[in-house]
């Protein structure tokens, strides 16, 4: 009972220290730190090339990193790759471009990895991502392929597609970046009502109602470090630090 | 088939649209009807095609024992039957969410081609009317099997229909067994292959192998460890580098030493691994290019939901990279098929060898024109099968039925 109660207050992402130089000799992350509790959503900003996308892309080993920890859940991330896959496994990840497959349908979408990855049987997955499909509002798009789709739809399955994975972090790379305006509000709408029920989340967005409303914590990072770390009303409307107002007034 | 007065109309406009492009297509449309007549002419009156009819079985099987040639007799018959069955299928069992149609043309027609080929063909190389009797009887059983397959597709349970595709390799075994022999069928020396038996074994052997060796190699070129990548360019380049007959030539020689003792053990299998492995570099270009074409992330995708590297490539990377590389790569098959031809020079009696030899005999002196056009012929209608049975394939794999473009 203590042990369990332990786990559960232990946050279920811990980065200490990540830095990470890409090939080519940049410094893309120059020592970030973050702290994620179960049921947080923390919201990145940051003008781009600020490494925001490369730090929650290194959560689940998409970027590596060469110093540093990341600690998912109790899991070391490391060389291993089988310890890599077990953290893949409990963590969904959503990207800017939805990255559907589009050689297989919505519903094949959602069972490939339940089906192959976590070896369940085949009929009930269908049953559990018709129910997911059902709660993002496109069940009736279920034997469509991704190319049929608007691009709010696809990004909608795309969640879908993680949630079948029954993950307990979910990472979404500017979601909604790649959006027509008018499809914007239905994929946060998604994003919120998953809040709601509890999900820990980390989210790279501009948004800022979004942010306002469901996050948590906003983080700030510019040129490879975290500038300012606040509870959203805090943030947006007693910023600390200069750097913070100035990004602020530049997408006000 | 009435020909609706649009369509008249869309030609019209298209070959008569102003005064210079009615001029060009008079002058195409004589030209073509020129030199069409001339061939034909050729053909019926001048042409004499007893150097055919003479070596019908040279031609087809080469050198091949006669009191054998009853496998190869039903190896054929075999063929026709698996035909005659993933016709019907593929036709009986179109895939739900793919409605693109798989065939250019009405494949009744196809039917008949088949049917009037079997009726045609045997007679004009004046076989005896039992042999005659044996292909129309083949061309039945290809049909039969179509008709009943399609009436009967729909009613087969799933798992079966999954085994099924499975007839083909299970065929390849098969004939490879009737072919040269062994389980209790008497050895057939593989110098005693010839003609189109020996073009189509050698073209198929080293299709079915100088594919998952392209891949691999395909695969390595891209590996991000540098010995793999090395090895792989090094290969493709070295091989994409040198003509094909000098390594025809090498082959010959080296191989025996590079295969462990029995892979090779004559010329015809040494021949078949040196085509395959020249293949398999122009193969591996092929599909790096499908593998270029696929976003990198989906590789992202898949990985952030766990499926391992292996999983990832070959559920969601590989589906994309083939379709994108399929034409590509059939076109290298269609070119592996007429590299065969470079197997005569070599002392090899695949059809062009026999071919050679028929042209050298004295009674035939002068006939080449006869024996080349029929060459020609048969390669065409062994590449164009190729080429359909390419087109199918990438329509129904294509993800995205589009509606017919209106014209």
């Amino acid at each position: 009972m203590a042990a369990s109660t332990q786990a559960l207050m232990e946050p279920i992402l811990e980065a200490r220290g990540v830095q990470k130089w890409y090939p080519n000799g940049y410094h893309a992350l120059r020592g970030v730190d973050l702290s994620v509790q179960r049921g947080e959503v923390v919201v990145i900003m940051g003008p781009s090339g600020s490494g925001k996308s490369t730090f929650i892309r290194t959560f689940n080993a998409l970027e590596d990193f060469q110093q540093g920890s990341i600690t998912i859940d109790g899991i070391a991330i490391n060389e291993d790759t089988r310890n890599i896959e077990t953290i893949r496994r409990e963590v969904g990840m959503v990207f800017q471009q939805f990255n559907l497959f589009p050689h297989l349908s919505v519903l094949d979408n959602l069972t490939l990895a339940p089906v192959l990855v976590r070896k369940r049987p085949k009929a009930e997955v269908e049953r559990e991502a018709l129910a997911l499909l059902e709660r993002v509002g496109i069940a009736e798009q279920a034997h469509k392929f991704p190319g049929q789709l608007s691009g709010g739809q696809q990004q909608r399955v795309a969640i879908a597609r993680s949630l079948c994975m029954e993950p307990r972090l979910m990472l979404f790379d500017e979601p909604t970046s790649a959006l027509d305006p008018e499809m914007v509000q239905e994929v946060l709408e998604v994003m919120q009502e998953l809040a709601a029920e509890g999900m820990t989340m980390v989210v790279v967005t501009h948004e800022v109602r979004f942010a306002r409303q469901v996050a948590s914590r906003v983080v700030l990072m510019a040129e490879g470090q975290v500038v300012e770390m606040a509870p959203p009303e805090q943030f947006f409307t007693r910023p600390a630090h200069p750097r913070t107002q100035q990004f602020l007034q530049q997408i006000g | 088939m009435a020909i609706s007065p649009s369509r008249w109309q869309r030609l019209r406009a298209e070959l008569f649209g102003s005064r210079v492009d009615g001029l060009v297509s008079i002058a195409l449309i004589a030209a073509m009807a020129a030199i069409a007549t001339g061939l034909i002419k050729w053909a019926l009156f001048q042409a004499q095609w007893a150097v055919i009819q003479a070596n019908s079985t040279l031609f087809a099987v080469g050198r091949y024992p006669i009191e054998q040639q009853w496998r190869l007799w039903w190896l054929t018959a075999l063929l026709a039957a698996a035909t005659g069955l993933s016709w019907g299928l593929l036709r009986a069992l179109p895939r739900a969410d793919r409605s693109a149609e798989p065939w250019p043309f009405n494949d009744r027609l196809a039917v008949l081609l088949v049917l009037a080929l079997a009726l045609v063909v045997p007679a004009w190389l004046r076989l005896n009317l039992e042999i005659q009797g044996r292909w129309w009887g083949i061309a039945l059983v290809l049909v039969a099997l179509r008709w009943l397959a399609g009436r009967l597709g729909p009613q087969l349970p799933q798992p079966l229909r999954r085994l099924l595709p499975l007839i083909w390799p299970l065929l390849y075994l098969v004939g490879m067994v009737l072919i040269s022999g062994g389980l209790g069928l008497m050895a057939v020396a593989p110098s005693d292959f010839g003609g189109l038996l020996l073009t189509l074994l050698e073209a198929s052997f080293a299709i079915l192998l100088c594919f998952p060796l392209g891949l691999l190699l395909a695969l390595g070129r891209r590996s991000e460890l540098p010995l793999l990548r090395w090895g792989a360019v090094l290969y493709i380049e070295f091989i994409r580098g040198a003509p094909l007959i000098t390594l025809l030539f090498l082959g010959q020689n080296i191989l025996g030493f590079l295969l462990p003792g029995g892979l090779a053990p004559d010329r015809v299998w040494r021949a078949a691994w040196v085509l395959t492995f020249f293949a398999a570099a122009y193969v591996a270009e092929a599909l790096r290019s499908g593998l270029t074409a696929v976003p990198r992330g989906q590789l992202e995708a898949a990985q952030s939901l766990g499926l391992s590297m292996p999983q990832a490539l070959i559920r969601v990377v590989l589906p994309q990279a083939l379709r994108v590389a399929l034409p590509a790569v059939v076109g290298d098959f269609i070119t592996l098929l007429q590299d065969t031809t470079l197997l005569s020079l070599i002392g090899l009696l695949d059809l062009l060898g026999i071919a050679r030899t028929v042209m050298a005999n004295p009674a035939f002196l002068g006939k080449n024109a006869e024996v080349y056009l029929v060459l020609a012929v048969l390669f065409w209608c062994c590449c164009a099968a190729l080429g359909l049975g390419s087109r199918a394939l990438e329509t129904r794999l294509n993800p995205n039925p589009q509606p017919a473009p209106a014209r």
